[in-house]
């Protein structure tokens, strides 16, 4: 683990859940697996806090235990599942596109909340819905419930491991910490629930129906005081998933900027064809046949099937190597080349960050050496055609160079928290007025009156508030787009780690 | 002793017209009567014209004229199935485009050559623009004039300005650029060898902008060496140019020296001030 990786996990988890989780995560992240007294010993923190931070960890998925051999737990935290947080509205964001405002709701509420069961989501993500309809309209339980159930189908969410049913002797020694297991076959299955009802707005002024208003928080009321149908089955994001699809995505968009839309469209089909049947680490998608290619194709898409196969033949012969014949059966055999499409976004990646650090003579260099792997002084010279001293130079300054991702993000979020200190009296003023503003509309003030308090905020405090915004809006997405180079280069790294693994 | 008469055999009309599909079909560019006689001796002109014009009628077959004369040659059948249900006039219109070759007709000239009104050719230009039997091809030479022709063939460089035009601009730096390279290389008189072109090509896909395939060809084919030839193809990148680059800390020169609390740090940092203002 880097430096620039510890450093920022300690921004993240403090920028997340405060100075204490920020410690404790951080010691387990350097340290690897710790028991509780090594963790209160070591940190110099109450036995009462670490217990509070491990349990915000654990609730979050960042943190996990294991029972030791010799009895006792030993608690980590995952260091690359800190740096997911850095992805969270990515997750978010492909959920909204992929099943809409409801489908957005469901996974940030998952993500911010960490485990939750089923019957909580729906109630919550209805509320917020209804929030932002138009009076009088409120949103159903089973629109949501309907789409946290498709987000169970295609994977995006599952559920968490859970405490096995009580079946050993019960006067045996009860272990330390419970195992936590899930059945393969349980994971996305959702329980039936009979989930009835509508959002509620969190204003308790509504103009209508006051009276049913108050019966049906008095029948809520009752309600929560029954435990909820799925007591115990709770639901997490499956992180996985989503940086499969995000993977599909970045292979369908280099074959669009390769080739054109139609063979991107194919490759999309195909890898859609495969989102449940492909494990995550593997080399190369299932077999698909030419003809269920060709019955998989959307339904706007007018291609006759000798134009199919002709570009399935394109795409397979291709020095990309992203699409593969593995047979001619069923009109022709292909397969998707997972790890082989993973190098090569990961080389365009390095060779994008060497062409705009050191320009294009460097970029030759760099992609030459890529290709011919050991090469010496000379021989570069003769291959890349650039005159002797310049070649040195290069080669000197490439060799020392590290590269940066990691370290970067880190200095975003670092110029970002400064930012908002140096502005936080003006923030907090602001955040003040907001507040005022927003009693006084409840309690129906006049338009004078609220004009007076908004004029407390002079004119060039509201352009400094504005220009703090700009900043930090240009922060958080630069952050984001780091994060993609990021998730490009750990996906390749990842994937030959794998393969290194499987070698007998 | 009765006198025998030998009847004269009678040709069965539907053989002949095959026969001269079957001839047509042997020599696509066309055949004469002359051709058709020496086939099938045993027919009169009579009998010729006969099964010439039903094949015409029925679309089968093409009237050309050559230095040699009337010419007949089959039609090509994929378009006879998408003309099936023209009406005459558009058939006609059909062939006047054909005629143009690829040097293409303006559409007053189409109605000069075949005497329909000007609505009544729209309305059949647009049809058969719709069935992609042919195409609008902007010229040149007057940039509001547009010439048709026929779908599928490749406009001639008078239409198109050739390499010196893109889109019916021409491209003066284009030119310029190459008359400087030719006159230089012309002034060397460097001999460029193969190898010499394949080095520069290496060094284009060295840039990425450039990727090669080995195919097999047969021997002899120009440009094989050892039954395989090498083919070259400009591409795009795979990616657009990655996020790290686009932020401050992806280009910045100071990066090692940089930590918070330090002389340089994110909290001062120069560049970053410069890019949150843009």
């Amino acid at each position: 683990m880097t430096q620039a990786e510890i450093k920022l996990c300690s921004l993240l988890l403090q920028e997340h859940f405060g100075e204490i989780v920020e410690k404790i995560g951080t010691y387990l992240v350097r340290t690897g697996g710790q028991p509780l007294r090594a963790i209160v010993s070591d940190t110099g923190t109450s036995l009462d806090q670490v217990k509070k931070a491990l349990c915000v960890l654990i609730q979050h998925n960042l943190g996990t235990y294991q029972i030791q051999k010799r009895g006792f737990v030993e608690y980590s935290v995952q260091c690359s599942r800190v740096l997911c947080i850095l992805r969270y509205p990515r997750y978010i964001y492909t959920a909204k596109t992929l099943y809409g405002d409801t489908g957005e709701l469901i996974v940030e509420e998952l993500l911010l909340n960490g485990k939750m069961p089923m019957s909580a989501v729906v109630t919550k993500v209805a509320d917020r819905l209804t929030e932002t309809m138009e009076d009088g309209k409120t949103m159903d339980y089973t629109e949501v419930s309907n789409t946290f159930v498709r987000l169970a189908d295609t994977h995006f969410v599952q559920r968490c491991p859970g405490v096995p049913d009580a079946s050993g002797p019960s006067d045996s020694a009860a272990p330390p910490a419970p195992t936590l297991v899930i059945d393969e076959k349980d994971m996305y299955s959702v329980p039936r629930l009979n989930l009835i009802g509508k959002g509620k707005r969190r204003r308790s002024c509504d103009d209508d129906d006051n009276g049913e208003h108050k019966a049906k928080k008095q029948k809520q009321d009752l309600e929560s005081q029954e435990p909820p149908p799925d007591d115990g089955i709770y639901w997490q994001v499956n992180l996985d998933r989503f940086h499969q699809h995000f993977r599909d995505q970045a292979i369908v968009s280099a074959v669009a900027n390769r080739m054109d839309q139609t063979s991107s469209e194919i490759v999309r089909t195909m890898l859609r064809m495969s989102e449940v049947t492909t494990s995550s680490n593997a080399a190369y998608t299932q077999p698909l046949s030419s003809n269920e290619i060709f019955r998989s194709l959307p339904a706007g898409y007018n291609i006759g099937k000798q134009v199919l196969d002709q570009y399935l033949t394109l795409l397979a012969d291709d020095p990309l190597e992203f699409i593969g014949k593995s047979g001619d059966s069923g009109g022709g055999m292909y397969v998707v080349n997972l790890h082989k499409a993973l190098a090569s976004l990961a080389t365009a990646t390095l060779e994008s960050i060497v062409q705009e650090r050191f320009g294009s003579r460097c970029a030759r260099i760099f992609r030459l050496l890529l290709r011919k792997k050991h090469l010496e002084q000379k021989q570069v010279e003769d291959f890349a055609m650039i005159p002797a001293k310049e070649a040195k130079d290069m080669l000197y300054k490439m060799l020392s160079e590290n590269f940066v991702s990691l370290q970067s993000v880190a200095n975003l979020i670092e110029r970002r928290q400064y930012e908002t200190r140096e502005n936080k009296r003006l923030l907090e003023k602001s955040q003040r007025v907001e507040a005022i503003l927003a009693s006084m509309q409840a309690t129906g003030a006049e338009e004078v009156q609220l004009q007076e308090i908004e004029e407390m905020i002079t004119a060039p405090e509201r352009q400094q508030l504005e220009s703090l915004k700009h900043t930090v809006n240009k922060i958080d997405a630069s952050e984001n787009q780091v994060d993609e180079t990021i998730f490009l280069l750990a996906s390749y790294v990842d994937s030959t780690v794998v393969a290194a693994v499987k070698k007998p | 002793m009765a006198e025998v008469k030998v009847k004269p055999e009678v040709p069965d009309p539907l053989d002949v017209e095959n026969r001269i599909i079957e001839l047509c079909h042997q020599f696509p560019h066309g055949i004469t009567d002359q051709v058709i006689q020496n086939e099938m001796p045993h027919t009169d002109a009579q009998q010729r014209a006969v099964a010439i014009n039903r094949l015409l009628s029925m679309g089968q077959l093409d009237l050309l004229r050559s230095n040699a004369g009337l010419l007949y040659r089959v039609k090509d059948s994929q378009n006879t199935s998408k003309m099936k249900g023209s009406d005459n006039q558009e058939k006609l219109v059909y062939q006047i485009i054909e005629d143009a070759g690829n040097k293409g007709i303006w559409s007053r000239d189409i109605r000069y050559k075949s005497n329909l009104p000007l609505t009544e050719i729209n309305k059949i230009l647009k049809n058969l623009e719709s069935k992609k039997l042919i195409k609008a091809v902007k010229s040149v030479a007057a940039s509001k004039k547009k010439v048709y022709m026929l779908y599928n063939l490749q406009p001639d460089r008078s239409v198109t300005g050739g390499a010196w035009y893109s889109d019916q601009d021409f491209e003066s730096e284009f030119v310029e650029v190459l008359n400087q390279q030719c006159f230089k290389f012309l002034q060397s008189k460097v001999e460029l060898s193969m190898e010499d072109i394949e080095t520069i090509l290496n060094t284009l896909i060295y840039d990425g902008k450039v990727e090669m395939t080995i195919i097999a060809a047969k021997e002899g084919t120009v440009g094989s060496v050892d039954g395989q030839m090498k083919l070259y193809r400009a591409v795009n990148p795979i990616i657009q140019p990655t996020g790290l680059v686009r932020t401050p800390c992806g280009l910045c020169p100071v990066f090692d020296d940089c930590h918070e609390g330090g002389e340089i740090s994110p909290s001062n940092c120069i560049y970053m001030t410069e890019w949150l203002e843009f």
